[in-house]
């Protein structure tokens, strides 16, 4: 087990090198540098603009500044936001939990309903509810989040006026002082009355529009997977045994159909983060997503090289979790066979 | 009648418990009024020297005061921190009296133990001008807006004779000076504070946890999604009329939308045009609209022929269909403009007649001034989105179909902001589209743009026209402190510029505010401020 642990971890390390590089370079090749970037119609004088590019090192070789990136990293220094000069790892501190807390509930949304509804939709194959859910995860999977949030705001919150447009709290009513950055821990730290409730009522319509495309995937994944285990002889020998539905769909189908859907949830982490981009946006959810949109505008180099790496380490250390969960799942995977 | 009673005395409950929350946290009651902005970002930070985006000076705003304000809706300077000031020395001094007994903000770790005095004033400039301060390089120390206004040029001395009593030397008069300190960069910092923070050895708390002299103090903020603030009872001028006031940051203008009909919000900035009609006709809504503190051209280069002639550059002006223009790309959030400055401005000349569309006589007038078409010419167009043009695209386009009726094939042209603005401003094109945002509400600060001095290579002024009696009109307005003489000037300068043609005037933008009926005594001003002191919720 050691051995494999050890061997996934080696090689993440090269995705981490060609993802520091490939950043570095990717936001230096888009037109503008963050001095020349703030300036307006009025430009800049050239003595200005030698004397800022200086200060920020911009006029040193492009492989030197690189070195000097790779080795403030090294000793994890991610540089500080050239917009607001607080430092990148207390920036993304600060926001991350808003968006892990809108992730987490997208896709415990998603596996709750996902999982179920495809061992339903496998074990009564060809039935109404099967082709229904079929259809409706097509939808769900192609369809555009912006487009998905802005409707759900229309008809669920302004039209019913079930739940709040946008926002994490109440701000007339709450005043929730951050303190782990999770709203709805926090709100339950500050000990006002309904705010707990309050933040939960305003996660809903984010997180099914974030969890609406995972959800579709896993449903889907769950059901083929399921189909395939139940034509297996240990399924039907199981059946023959006599032992009850219920654990031979339970126990032995499901538990053998859920290590494609893992990769599948594993996957679907990085493209989570990439949904919660726009799902914050429209849903002014304060967290990395949308520091990240901005911090492009602004060729703001630090915020945005520190803060894809910074996720990058969340998506690849979580499908290392991934990886060291089917050896747990399936042992035949961590012994190599 | 249960039902009824129970719902009531469970709100009661919990209106009691959310009191006694809020009083515990010493912020927000349940009886408090609470005005809810719903702003477009975050802030850079919270001192607008260093900053140069309307969404950190609308942040800071609240918070601050400078020597001397613009009146609420309009660009009028009244007395500020400043009660009064003389102008002397031939424009070249301005002695300012100070106001006694204006109390800073306190927070956690601030309780400020004196008054405002000119010790804060001179601070405040102080950081921005001189490299040696203490606070020069904190928070990145770019001053754009102190350089961009001239001032380290124009800037003299600045001395207090006792506390209340600063005096301004400039090295040269300069009427727009005043409208430059009422800019949010020149605004006025607790000295004591800094000071502290400096001993403290948390000098960039400054810029984060502001302490200003304002309507407002600032309470909390949360980056991306909250900015709060409670109103100054001890401040000096026009008070706040809510007890909180509340920045909710919701980029998105659609979802700022859905917040203002759900209630979510008060009042929301930059409404969507294509959402204008819908909300007019909500009765819980109300619509204000003032024209913009900008301007969108078509600049020719005189220095380049056939555009050195001015019936070219008259005849230009009249292929151009600016209807169509206004209609299509601004989709009703635009004016057409026939002068420099947008009419929200003093100065302001409603005597000039702008060239009407007539593309039979711009022929003429091409073939009179011995142009031979087909003419080929290349037409620049800004690579972005700017608040005076949605889209230079779009607006270059169809000025080179119009252009193609009067036998002129324009070439579209275009590069990298940065590169284009550098480029124009070399005179590498032949006609080019920009414009311009005010700064301070000053008719110089637009007309500097055809001024002479801005007509080098490297310069301003992109059409590089210099017209002796204009540039002579321009200088003199500047050495003058009366605001009628100087109108006069720009007045006639207006004229010239009509005749001369050195560009074609496009567009103001129009901007639009959305609040909720409840909302009363905002005033919009031309220079797209948010100022919620005085404003109050029904």
């Amino acid at each position: 087990m050691l051995k494999f642990f050890l061997t996934r971890v080696a090689l993440t390390l090269p995705t981490f090198l060609a993802l520091m590089f490939l950043t570095f370079i990717a936001i230096r090749l888009v037109p503008g540098d963050p001095v020349e970037v703030r300036v307006g119609e009025r430009g800049i004088s050239p003595e200005r603009l030698a004397h800022f590019r200086h200060e920020l090192g911009l006029d040193q070789p492009i492989w030197k500044q690189f070195f000097d990136y790779v080795r403030a990293l090294l000793h994890g220094d991610f540089g500080v936001s050239l917009s607001t000069n607080a430092p990148i790892l207390h920036e993304f501190l600060a926001l991350f939990p808003a968006t892990i807390e809108l992730s987490f509930c997208a896709m415990l949304l998603a596996i709750l309903i996902g999982i179920p509804a495809g061992a339903v939709a496998a074990v009564k194959r060809g039935s109404l509810f099967d082709q229904t859910l079929m259809g409706l995860s097509v939808a769900g999977f192609s369809m555009p989040i912006f487009w998905w949030g802005l409707l759900l705001i229309m008809v669920v919150a302004e039209g019913w006026g079930l739940t709040p447009v946008s926002g994490r709290i109440d701000l007339i009513k709450f005043y929730i002082e951050p303190v782990t950055g999770f709203m709805t821990i926090d709100a339950l730290l500050s000990g006002q009355k309904g705010a707990f409730a309050d933040a939960l009522h305003h996660l809903v319509l984010p997180a099914i529009v974030l969890g609406t495309v995972p959800l579709a995937t896993i449903a889907r994944m769950t059901r083929s997977s399921m189909l395939e285990v139940l034509s297996e002889d240990y399924v039907r020998t199981a059946r023959a045994k006599g032992l009850s539905p219920f654990r031979v769909i339970g126990l032995h189908a499901l538990r053998n159909a859920l290590i494609p859907v893992v990769t599948v949830i594993g996957l679907s982490i990085g493209g989570l983060l990439a949904g919660a981009v726009l799902t914050e946006t429209i849903f002014s959810w304060p967290g990395i997503g949308k520091w990240l949109i901005e911090a492009i505008g602004r060729r703001d180099y630090p915020a945005l090289q520190g803060g894809v790496m910074l996720v990058s380490s969340v998506v690849i250390l979580v499908n290392l979790g991934v990886d060291l969960l089917y050896g747990v799942i399936n042992p035949q995977i961590r012994h190599g066979r | 009648m249960t039902a009824f009673g129970f719902s009531l005395s469970r709100g009661a409950r919990r209106g009691a418990l959310l009191a006694a929350a809020a009083l515990l946290l010493g912020t927000t009651s349940l009886s408090a009024k609470t005005l809810v902005y719903c702003s477009e970002g975050s802030p850079e930070n919270f001192t607008p020297a260093i900053n140069t985006t309307g969404t950190s000076f609308d942040a800071a705003r609240p918070v601050y005061d400078q020597l001397v304000l613009f009146e609420r809706g309009s660009t009028k300077v009244i007395p500020g921190l400043a009660e009064s000031w003389v102008v002397s020395d031939e424009g070249k001094t301005i002695t300012f009296k100070l106001r006694k007994g204006v109390k800073f903000h306190s927070n956690a770790s601030f309780k400020p133990t004196r008054d405002f005095n000119a010790d804060d004033v001179i601070w405040s400039f102080e950081r921005q001008w001189k490299a040696d301060h203490a606070y020069a390089k904190v928070s990145g120390g770019k001053y754009d807006y102190f350089a961009d206004m001239d001032m380290d040029k124009l800037l003299d001395t600045l001395t207090k004779t006792d506390d209340y009593t600063l005096v301004m030397k400039l090295k040269e008069p300069n009427a727009p000076m005043l409208a430059n300190l009422a800019m949010d960069f020149a605004t006025i910092h607790s000295k004591e504070y800094a000071d502290m923070l400096d001993k403290a050895g948390k000098k960039e708390q400054m810029d984060q946890q502001p302490i200003g002299t304002g309507p407002f103090s600032f309470v909390a903020y949360q980056k991306d999604a909250v900015i709060r603030y409670k109103a100054n009872p001890a401040y000096w001028g026009e008070k706040a009329l809510v007890d909180d006031l509340v920045y909710a940051i919701t980029p998105d203008p659609t979802a700022r939308y859905s917040k203002l009909k759900a209630g979510e919000c008060h009042f929301m900035i930059a409404p969507r045009p294509a959402d204008i009609a819908e909300m007019q006709k909500d009765p819980a809504l109300k619509i204000i609209n003032q024209s913009g503190l900008n301007i969108a051209y078509w600049a020719f280069n005189v220095s380049k022929p056939p555009f050195d002639k001015k019936e070219v550059r008259q005849a230009m002006n009249m292929a151009i269909d600016k209807a169509a223009i206004i209609k299509d790309v601004y989709l009703g959030a635009g004016q057409a403009a026939k002068n420099l400055i947008p009419p929200t401005l003093w100065g302001y000349n409603d005597a000039v007649k702008d060239y009407a569309y007539d593309p039979a006589k711009a022929k003429e007038l091409l073939a009179k001034a011995g142009v031979t078409t087909p003419l080929d010419i290349d037409l620049w167009y800004m690579p972005v989105q700017r608040p005076y043009n949605p889209n230079a695209k779009r607006i270059a386009e169809m000025m080179q179909a119009d252009l193609a009726k009067v036998g002129i094939n324009a070439k579209l042209v275009t590069f990298e902001w940065g590169e284009y603005r550098k480029r124009a401003q070399q005179g590498e094109h032949t006609t080019a589209q920009l414009g311009w945002t005010g700064d301070n509400g000053d008719p110089d600060n637009f007309f500097f743009l055809r001024g002479c001095s801005g007509a080098r290579a490297g310069g301003q002024n992109i059409t590089k026209w210099c017209n002796k009696e204009f540039d002579e009109m321009l200088v003199k307005a500047r050495s003058l402190s009366d605001p009628a003489e100087r109108a006069k000037l720009y007045e006639k300068m207006q004229l010239i510029q009509k005749e001369e043609a050195p560009d074609l005037t496009i567009a103001h933008s129009v901007v639009y505010e959305a609040m909720r009926k409840e909302v009363e005594g905002f005033k919009q001003g031309p220079l797209g401020s948010h100022h919620f002191k005085g404003v109050s919720l029904k």
